[in-house]
């Protein structure tokens, strides 16, 4: 897919097109206006005289609004255009609005023939990149000077409206504007494109549900103030540092969605613009690395992911009892059942993250009542562990996929179907016990008890709990240990063979705890050894395994999001230096992107390239990306939530510098926090 | 008792605490037309039980159905929320009431087999 496309967006609602504007979608080329997660439209071409028009410049200032400054024809460096034209667009009230001028700059009056050609096929936004012949029947109707067109699939309908606030001669493909324009006169029209999910009632099914009026551009941006101004401030010598930490605050502040589910509340969708939905990790992990920043995501998305919690076993979704979801969508395919987000649940890491993010958000916030209000969840979350996903009665979180036409294989972060190997290269055979996973459920086990013993008054549930988890950090330390190379083994395989891959995983088991101390060095070693650090980060696999690829997303690319937690668990068990020189790498990595850091970047060696080398992708702003640079910060500071304190340790690498985080949010009120890098002596690299 | 729809209903009212989590609480009726009129159900959720009544009354969220809709749902034949997304039915008032019907009607037929994956087979055990 392109992924360099322009966009304004809201939430789900976006228009993608190319630099002049335009809208032609092809399955190479994904542009469109969405909502709802289908296509409203798939054409949109303006034309002045029957020709195309160029860019000269794009102006865009946020998310919110785009303009383009277009002139006809092709370009030459000699441009002598006798007229432009200016697109402005921004999505608002959850409508597409492009307000068109024609503007002449010759000495005479001009005749102009304006035209925008205008076509909607209503994908699915998960088929957008795929060959589809459509179920429905496709209509288009003209009606006092409006465009409505849409698509029927039995009770299942989708209508686009085009209106003008100038009349048009409208057709069934399109706008004509027959204008004359004297000297330096300008036109302008306002165009509305309002997308529609029709019930069988002929009203947009969404406006029969609560939920608040769509916000227009301007509280819109009014909203985004308010949120910057409500954040801590930043100030530190490294301007790295704070362009990344200003730019990932904007860009959380664009991934905010609501669902339907929650109209009045705000969880972190996953990434932009294809990934703005409700996700089970993506939003998890976000609401975690912001709790510093922003504690009202991870509520917000513990509420809604509560809500969606799996109730019955359904092969088709990978739905069990007590599961945490993997993704929600609302397209035909999903209503249809070809797809299954509806919601999806095949993950298995969600289900004690969702504990995990319990805890930790009580521990920022000190809200026992969201705890109270979410002990079923929690609980069931918890069995979940052990009632389905232990898959073989071992004692250890598994994962194998239910569906098996349209399921993930692979149910952890590092989703792809080859994501975990051995270091030959074999494949590992299912059903899988990931190391990390085994982390994320002894965590959970030690943070459920805590929230038995102190807000469900269960102690005999917390011993219960407390037992487990120390006979899985037991059983675990037993098995998945490789002694003669002092590492974890990526996975256990379906016959509880050690899958022996060096990898990233073993990174989280310092967050969740489960690695004793005198082995914690061990693994600190490896993390921070040429073969898994790269200069920038810990790639996702080490350099010398078969299967490493500096541009494979799970085999060899670094990801932000997973160098946070690592350096939040290598701060943990007191390898603060360690920890610092991830932070530095990523936010250094950051700092070649404008302060947006990409969802992963190669592999190769920081000394190879001098340059992180993006991977390809399609969602930026990616979620948990977005948030690595508030864990990170957390990391050097040393922040940690004691009863009513804010503990704080800084630990801070020199190219920081000084480093104050003004009005962290949390329990104790708000509370400054101020470290300083240690000068570094000349030819020393800093204080290590 | 031969109709179905009545059936359904009856057995939600006597059923115990199970699925439903016991801090959920709401009303959620039920207008179903196909019938000689439109029949109302009216459900109150709390502590993990579920109150039937056949009164007018108002509530969160309003389901309309058309009684076969709602009876492939009561026999687990459609998921209520892809039911929904095809306009098989309409939901008015809060979204959250929707979701929730998975937890009251029984899980899809077509669901495969409960347990752990791979339990019916004997391959995982």
């Amino acid at each position: 897919m392109k992924d360099n496309l322009v966009r304004v967006l809201d939430g789900n609602v976006f228009v993608l097109s190319e630099d002049n504007g335009d809208l032609e979608a092809t399955v190479a080329n994904p542009c469109g206006f969405f909502d709802l997660d289908t296509r409203f439209l798939s054409r949109w071409r303006l034309t002045l005289n029957g020709e195309g028009l160029h860019p000269l410049s794009i102006a865009e200032r946020d998310h919110l609004m785009l303009r383009f400054f277009l002139v006809p024809g092709r370009p030459t460096h000699y441009v002598d255009a006798r007229s432009s034209v200016i697109r402005e667009r921004t999505i608002s009230g959850g409508a597409f609005l492009e307000q068109l001028t024609v503007l002449n700059h010759h000495h005479e009056p001009v005749d102009f023939t304006v035209r925008l050609d205008v076509a909607s096929d209503f994908a699915p936004l998960l088929a957008v990149g795929q060959e589809r012949v459509p179920a429905g029947r496709f209509y288009q109707q003209v009606e006092d000077g409006r465009l409505r067109l849409g698509y029927r699939r039995e009770r299942f309908r989708r209508e686009t409206l085009v209106s003008s606030s100038e009349p048009a001669g409208v057709d069934e493909q399109g706008l004509t504007y027959a204008l004359r324009l004297g000297p330096k006169e300008t036109w302008t029209t306002s165009l509305r494109v309002e997308a529609l999910v029709l019930g069988a009632d002929g009203r947009d099914v969404r406006d029969l549900l609560d939920r608040p009026p769509r916000r227009t551009t301007a509280q819109r941006r009014e909203d985004l103030h308010a949120w910057l101004a409500r954040a801590p401030t930043l100030s530190c010598d490294w301007a790295a540092a704070t362009s990344a930490y200003r730019r990932s605050l904007v860009d959380l502040a664009a991934l905010r969605y609501s669902p339907l589910t929650l109209p009045n509340q705000v969880i972190p969708a996953a990434g932009l613009p294809w990934a703005a939905t409700i996700t089970g990790r993506d939003s998890i992990v976000t609401s975690f690395e912001a709790l510093p920043v922003a504690p009202e995501l991870a509520a917000a998305t513990l509420r809604m992911l509560g809500i969606d919690q799996g109730a019955v076993c359904d092969d088709f979704r990978d739905e069990e009892p007590g599961k945490i979801l993997r993704e929600f969508r609302y397209g035909e395919t999903v209503a249809f059942e070809e797809h299954p987000e509806s919601p999806y649940f095949g993950s298995a890491d969600t289900t004690p993250l969702y504990v995990i993010l319990l805890d930790e958000y009580e521990r920022w916030t000190g809200d026992a009542d969201l705890v109270r209000e979410f002990e079923d969840e929690a609980r069931a979350a918890l069995r979940w562990i052990d009632e389905y996903g232990d898959l073989l009665g071992d004692g250890y979180l598994r994962y194998r996929r239910r569906n098996q036409r349209t399921g993930c294989d692979n149910q952890g972060w590092k989703d792809s179907p080859e994501a975990i190997c051995h270091a030959d290269g074999r494949l590992a055979a299912p059903p899988l016990a990931t190391c990390e996973l085994q982390g994320y459920a002894y965590d959970a086990k030690l943070r459920g008890a805590r929230l038995a013993r102190e807000f469900w008054h269960d102690p005999g549930y917390a011993d219960a709990l407390e037992r487990q988890a120390a006979a899985l950090r037991d059983r675990f330390n037993r098995d998945f240990w490789i002694a003669e190379r002092g590492h974890y083994a990526l996975a256990l395989d379906g016959a509880g063979e050690q899958v022996d891959a060096l990898a990233s995983n073993m990174g989280h088991l310092l967050w969740s705890g489960i690695v004793p101390p005198p082995r914690a060095a061990r693994v600190a070693a490896h993390l921070m050894g040429p073969e898994l650090f790269s200069g920038w980060g810990v790639r996702t696999l080490a350099t010398g395994q078969a299967r490493y690829n500096p541009l494979s997303h799970h085999l060899g690319a670094v990801w932000p999001f997973d160098n946070a937690l690592i350096a939040w668990g290598l701060r943990r068990y007191g390898f603060a230096d360690e920890a610092g020189r991830v932070a530095e790498g990523i936010i250094d990595v950051a700092g070649f992107f404008e302060g947006r850091l990409p969802g992963s970047f190669a592999g190769y060696d920081r000394d190879l390239t001098g340059y992180p080398v993006r991977c390809p992708t399609v969602n930026s702003p990616q979620a948990m990306a977005t948030g690595a640079p508030f864990l990170l910060l957390r990391a050097v500071l040393g922040l940690e939530p004691a009863g009513r304190h804010l503990l704080m340790a800084p630990r801070v690498p020199a190219r920081f510098g000084r480093v104050e985080l003004l009005d962290v949010p949390g329990r104790w009120g708000r509370i400054d926090v101020i470290g300083s890098g240690l000068a570094a002596p000349p030819g020393t690299g800093g204080e290590r | 008792m031969s109709d179905p729809i009545e059936a359904f209903f009856t057995s939600l009212a006597g059923q115990a605490p199970g699925r439903l989590h016991r801090r959920t609480a709401g009303t959620i009726r039920f207008e179903l037309t196909g019938g000689d009129a439109v029949e109302h159900w009216h459900l109150t959720i709390a502590d993990g039980r579920i109150a039937v009544s056949r009164q007018e009354r108002p509530a969160d969220t309003v389901i309309r159905s058309d009684r076969d809709v709602f009876d492939r749902m009561a026999r687990g034949e459609a998921r209520p929320l892809t039911a929904w997304m095809r306009n098989d039915f309409t939901a008015e008032g809060r979204f959250r009431f929707v979701v929730l019907l998975a937890r009251l009607f029984p899980p899809p037929t077509a669901a495969g087999q409960p347990g752990r994956p791979g339990d019916a087979t004997g391959a995982a055990e």
